[in-house]
């Protein structure tokens, strides 16, 4: 057994050795993917949370040259996608996570639309929210309650650790060689900045062109299917007024309702016309920018121009916001 | 657990290291209880299930071998196969099965109030329950004795290695393993480890990766037709291939290290030159066990060419049922046993076609026709295997032979767009990977490769793993994806 242990050494520690010496050569070249810089930055100050609307429509380095003498930073869009990061229990575990160890003074601007509070109509979701022996169960039969918790937001552990091992061994969804192809052009279309920024680089101009044209009717067809099989859940409506509560601590909580294409708006309108009414009554101030006619890349997420400008506007309504007891 | 996981990367070696490191007494124990751990850790009260199935037909098993005849040990085998069949039919058909009876109730204007059971699918039921009922229908025939240790029943249903996707083992076969006591063998660790290295490989590198290609056709099938769709048939072919003889492997590998011999279940499969000839090669333990337990029953080929070519047929709807509760399963087993009795069927006419063209002298590329025609025939019953629907497989079946005049497609890069942006260097590994798999089934055809192995000097082996683990490494698409036949 010694022989085969110490052969087996021998081959492993090679190729670990010439593996790990690629790997890191790979990382050290910059850009991974659209989510991993998220995972390396430190514990942040201040954070933009939600999914893709967020990732991709609110600067925090623009909120940060505006607002950094009110709020501690560092500052980081922590926000990732609908399927990743909607309003639960993973997120909100995630979150503390990422949060810097006694922040006082943060500024957290929760993204909120109906998709990111809602379920699927078949998960039996308003039981569940605080019945204990429904979790047990749900636990032992691997039933689980919200669609994310295997999700990488909601399993990862290790959320400010660089490298993030634990990420590039189960949510790194490409081969390690392509980290050392063409790693400058990489990041032609989308690139994570380092305050967690996802810009979208599409080719301009992206209005009234077809790929346009085919994108919006492609999203406005997933939208619906989604509206047709979700419903607005109490169990997600929770678990936003818990991590609103658990941020209240640590400074100051903004809803922010994103801007959309005009189609999508509508679509959201007629699936929950009440949302607005909802999130004014969670206790905190609530900014809806929904139909403000920014432009988008797919008739749902805002251009990386619109974003500065969005940014800018957000960082000015923040700033007269009155401060928060 | 899955195999490709870094779960597995800890409990193996701990398992191996307990194993070798334990006085013999304990090491079946220990066996039976990491074999629940990797069966717990996915979902905790399906363990339940596994023991209480195991507890009674280990009963029933005992309870018969007391009995002198089959009249008295009959209700024993009816009750152990009731749990069987009937926990199989709870959880992966009492849908299925209830959606069609309320359809057809609809149709005739029938009331019918059954409800739907919220059930998750128990990981690897149906490869253990066929296990356990191959075990109690062969105690009953007297072909075996029953095993009167429980601990050791108990670790013949639950082997890890084995447990969620086969190779589906007989009582026969496994059980004289588990009473033997077993040293560590340097030779027959070390082909473990070479067996693991290459399943991986075969799931990381290429199973996963022709994954990429097939999902986003056979997901959206309306979007393409022609090349596009050929590609992913094509892809889909490799990728199921890739990832069940890789699992299968690491499954061998990781018992022979601990000194198990598992049955083979695999033999270069696409190398086969009609598709009786695919079936006695591709996932041998469960085309074994419908023969046993099926084809010979229903009376085999002793019943006249009719009721033969019934039966195959019979087997083969039941192998598709095996596979899944959806009707994609059904015609795919269904096309499958039309495939045979057709190749039966026309059998003294294709061999005299072939003396007419010339071809019975050129053995060669005979051989080669036959491969040629099995592999797309093969390929073509896959698209009812992986589509969603089947009204998507019969679009996709449609629509694979329409639109190459508009070649070069520009459907094509949607077809690419699961492997991403570096699609050309994507093609390339997924293109040399395949390769390199069907080198190695070329040459296994000609010999055993661990004997080609041995043969090569020492540092030509070395170089040739440490490439493995190193191409495993850097190719491998980690993180995602379970072995597709973890569903069945």
């Amino acid at each position: 057994m010694l022989k085969l242990l110490l052969r087996l050494g021998l081959l492993l520690g090679a190729a670990g050795l010439l593996g790990g010496l690629g790997i890191a050569l790979g990382l050290r070249r910059g850009y991974v993917d659209a989510f991993y810089a998220r995972f390396t930055a430190p514990p942040a100050g201040s954070l933009v949370l939600g999914t893709s609307r967020a990732a991709q429509g609110i600067e925090p380095s623009v909120l940060a040259a505006r607002l950094s003498g009110r709020y501690a930073g560092p500052w980081l869009n922590y926000a990732f996608t609908l399927a990743e990061s909607p309003y639960g229990p993973g997120y909100l575990s995630s979150i503390r996570r990422k949060l810097a160890p006694g922040t006082r003074h943060g500024l957290f601007v929760l993204a909120v639309d109906p998709w990111s509070l809602s379920l699927p109509n078949n998960v039996q979701h308003d039981k569940s929210e605080h019945d204990y022996k429904a979790q047990i169960i749900n636990k032992l039969c691997g039933r689980n309650v919200f669609p994310e918790e295997k999700s990488m937001v909601s399993q990862l552990a290790s959320v400010s650790q660089n490298p993030n091992l634990d990420y590039l061994a189960h949510y790194l969804h490409k081969p390690f060689y392509q980290l050392l192809l063409n790693a400058d052009t990489a990041h032609v279309i989308e690139r994570l900045h380092p305050d967690g920024w996802l810009e979208i680089a599409l080719p301009p101009p992206t209005a009234d062109t077809a790929l346009l044209r085919r994108r919006t009717a492609e999203k406005l067809v997933t939208y619906r299917q989604l509206a047709a099989s979700s419903q607005l859940a109490q169990a997600r409506l929770f678990f936003l007024q818990q991590t609103i509560n658990f941020l209240k601590q640590h400074g100051q909580v903004v809803l922010v309702r994103l801007p959309t294409g005009s189609a999508m708006a509508l679509l959201e309108q007629q699936y929950q016309p009440g949302f607005d009414r909802l999130m004014r009554q969670t206790g905190v101030p609530y900014l809806n920018y929904l139909h403000l006619p920014y432009p988008t890349n797919d008739g749902n997420h805002i251009t990386r121009l619109a974003a500065r400008q969005l940014s800018v506007r957000l960082a000015a309504d923040i700033a007269r916001l009155p401060a928060q007891p | 657990m899955l195999f490709n996981s870094l779960h597995f990367l800890v409990f193996f070696p701990v398992v191996l290291g307990l194993y070798f490191g334990l006085p013999q007494r304990w090491r079946a124990p220990l066996l039976l209880v990491a074999s629940y751990y990797f069966y717990l850790s996915w979902k905790p009260l399906y363990g339940l299930l596994l023991a209480a199935t195991t507890l009674l037909d280990y009963y029933s098993g005992v309870r018969m071998s007391r009995l002198a005849t089959e009249a008295q040990r009959r209700p024993w085998l009816y009750l152990s196969l009731a749990s069987n069949l009937g926990t199989l039919f709870i959880f992966k058909y009492f849908n299925f099965f209830r959606e069609a009876a309320v359809e057809l109730a609809t149709a005739l204007h029938l009331p019918l109030g059954v409800p739907t059971l919220a059930l998750v699918l128990p990981v690897g039921v149906s490869f253990y329950t066929f296990q356990s009922v191959a075990y109690i229908v062969d105690v009953y025939k007297g072909r075996l004795a029953a095993e009167q240790h429980l601990g050791r029943f108990a670790l013949f249903v639950a082997f890890w290695p084995q447990l969620v996707a086969g190779p589906i083992e007989r009582g026969g076969q496994m059980l004289p393993q588990l009473r033997e006591r077993h040293q560590f063998d340097y030779g027959r660790a070390a082909s473990g480890l070479r067996l693991m290295a290459w399943g991986m490989f075969k799931k990381v590198v290429i199973a996963d990766r022709l994954a990429l290609l097939a999902n986003p056709v056979f997901d959206h099938p309306h979007r393409f037709e022609g090349l596009p769709l050929l590609l992913a048939i094509l892809a889909f072919t490799g990728q199921i291939y890739a990832d069940f003889s890789g699992y299968t492997d690491l499954a061998r590998g990781a018992a022979r290290v601990l000194g198990y011999q598992l049955v083979l279940n695999f033999r270069q499969p696409y190398l086969a030159t009609s598709v009786g000839d695919f079936w006695r090669r591709w996932h041998m333990s469960l085309s074994g066990w419908f023969r046993d337990y099926v084809y010979i029953p229903l009376g085999g080929s002793r019943r006249g060419a009719a009721r033969t070519q019934l039966n195959v047929f019979l087997v083969f709807l039941l192998s598709g049922l095996w596979h899944g509760a959806s009707w994609t399963f059904i015609v795919w087993g269904a096309l499958h046993g039309t495939y045979l009795v057709l190749e039966s069927l026309t059998a003294p006419g294709r061999t005299t076609l072939a003396q007419q063209l010339g071809l019975a002298t050129r053995p060669l590329l005979l051989r080669a026709l036959g491969m040629a025609c099995t592999l797309a025939l093969v390929a073509y019953a896959w698209i009812f295997f992986r589509a969603n629907s089947l009204s998507d497989a019969f679009y996709i079946g449609t629509h694979v032979f329409q639109g190459w005049g508009r070649l070069p497609t520009a459907q094509l890069p949607g077809a690419l767009a699961g492997l991403g942006r570096h699609f050309v260097a994507e093609l390339l590994v997924a293109g040399g990977a395949v390769a390199l798999l069907a080198a190695s089934d070329y040459r296994a055809e000609r010999g055993s490769v661990a004997v080609w192995l041995a043969s090569w000097p020492a540092a030509g082996r070395w170089a040739g793993y440490l490439s493995l683990l190193l191409a495993t490494l850097y190719f491998g698409i980690f993180g995602s994806s379970q072995f597709i036949y973890f569903q069945f």
